[in-house]
């Protein structure tokens, strides 16, 4: 049964250590100018487990995931990624923690002057020097064949559609075979039946590669099903977290209209 | 190198020509009043080769690729090309600024001495059509008696135009923020800022090659 965020709650669940929790985001705040975007937020992830984060646009979804991977560092609280804090750490760490996180990007950010099979192949070629090109052009047929573009080796990302580009750059966050996927939006702009696709595909790959994943989105139908567990953010906090049906029993107000919603 | 080197080489030379050709005409006229039109492709040469060249190439680049390398870059930015680079733990910095500024660094004294012989030579086409005299008359009298330390360190001084322009368009593009507006502003600005600091390095690096090489 969920409840609504209890502080101390969270505090005692992350101190049973970071052997269980793969991400660990505790009592985090992050400030832009006067615009507080969150204030407080304590998450936490395990291994194989995968956790939808809702909320409305400008609740700082994003911002969290973007503090997750290090592209932003919080105000105050601490971001750990399997038992590191990012906080400190040498670039060359921080890299090394990167190369087990797959990030999926709203709008994919594949790089445009370059094809898919290349942006695909963009972090193979620049960490894994062990493999040969044969065995790196293997590894890139194998992902496009996994997420389903395996004709569109050569193709530009411009000449693509949206759900192609998603799961292209899905197929390049699963390049270094990562044990945390973070996806930022995965079905935001898409028709429902390629939101579905990707729905299925995140769970394919999930049963697959057993990786912990975080998914921001405020897609309802997709969070429920590709999510063991919700969290809902609003004004910078987390206000509830639990599966979906404890999401429905709940009695906050927010919660209750945010369900409602088409 | 291809993008900054070869794809400038055209608009470069085409400046250098015509800068060659204004010279010529612009100085002939001068050189008349006092009956020395003999002077005329030693003038030439050394306005050409010592300051007009090096700095009208550095105008031209800061134009063309600083406002190419800031587009492309904040392009980058704004679509979150680079914070995919950085996620998947590759310095976007190292990747797509140092290779950047390396080109630039080493393409802008190969344009200059571009824009240098295609001066000369409208210089010479200038001069011809008014006095006839063979290009290399024209050459050996313009560079009698000259030595390389006049003639290198003003085309080496444009690697550091290189380095200006290749920095300003970098760190204007790697910062953007704010979209298709953000775009042009990083466009704008590297090509507005590359040329003022090009222009007010050339006035230090000026002094700096007479007290070095008086």
């Amino acid at each position: 049964m969920a409840t609504a965020y209890d502080p101390a709650m969270r505090q005692d669940e992350s101190e049973q250590g970071d052997r269980v929790f793969v991400v660990a985001v505790e009592d985090v705040h992050k400030t832009f100018g006067a615009f507080k975007v969150l204030d407080g937020v304590s998450l936490s992830v395990r291994r194989g487990e995968t956790l939808a984060v809702l909320g409305r646009s400008g609740t700082g979804k994003s911002v969290l995931l973007r503090l997750i991977v290090g592209l932003e560092t919080p105000d105050s609280g601490s971001v750990r990624i399997l038992g590191q804090e990012f906080n400190g750490l040498s670039l060359d760490r921080i890299g090394d923690i990167r190369k087990k996180m797959g990030f999926l990007f709203q709008h994919a950010a594949l790089y445009d002057s370059l094809t898919v099979g290349q942006n695909v192949a963009f972090p193979l070629l620049h960490h894994r020097g062990d493999l040969s090109e044969s065995e790196r052009n293997e590894r890139v047929n194998q992902l496009l064949i996994e997420v389903g573009l395996e004709n569109s080796l050569d193709k530009m990302p411009s000449d693509i559609s949206g759900g192609m580009q998603k799961r292209a750059g899905l197929a390049r966050a699963l390049a270094l075979e990562p044990e945390i996927l973070l996806l930022d939006e995965p079905t935001a702009g898409l028709d429902p039946i390629s939101s579905r696709e990707i729905d299925d595909l995140v769970l394919k790959l999930q049963r697959e590669h057993q990786m912990a994943s975080i998914v921001v989105t405020h897609d309802l139908y997709s969070a429920k099903t590709i999510a063991n567990r919700l969290a809902l953010l609003d004004k910078g906090k987390v206000l509830i977290e639990g599966n979906f049906e404890d999401l429905q029993q709940s009695d906050i107000a927010f919660v209750k209209e945010f369900l409602k919603l088409p | 190198m291809d993008d900054i080197g070869s794809k400038s080489l055209p608009l470069v030379a085409l400046a250098g020509g015509a800068i060659g050709a204004v010279l010529s005409m612009e100085v002939r006229s001068s050189m008349a009043r006092f009956g020395a039109t003999s002077l005329l492709p030693s003038a030439v040469v050394y306005s050409l080769v010592q300051e007009m060249g090096p700095i009208i190439t550095g105008l031209v680049v800061s134009g063309r690729v600083g406002a190419g390398i800031g587009a492309e870059l904040a392009s980058m930015k704004v679509t979150e090309q680079i914070d995919a680079m950085e996620v998947s733990a590759v310095n976007p910095y190292r990747l797509l600024a140092s290779t950047r500024i390396a080109a630039c660094i080493l393409m802008l004294p190969l344009l200059t001495l571009a824009a240098d012989a295609s001066g000369l030579f409208t210089g010479w086409l200038a001069q011809t059509l008014t006095e006839p005299i063979s290009l290399r008359q024209f050459i050996d009298a313009g560079f009698r008696g000259a030595t390389l330390t006049e003639f290198l360190p003003p085309t080496f001084k444009t690697a550091v135009f290189g380095l200006i322009i290749g920095l300003v368009a970098c760190y204007q593009g790697m910062r953007t923020r704010g979209g298709a507006a953000g775009v042009g502003r990083a466009a704008t600005n590297s090509v507005v800022l590359a040329s003022l600091f090009v222009i007010l390095a050339d006035v230090v690096l000026v002094k700096l090659i007479l007290v070095v090489f008086p």
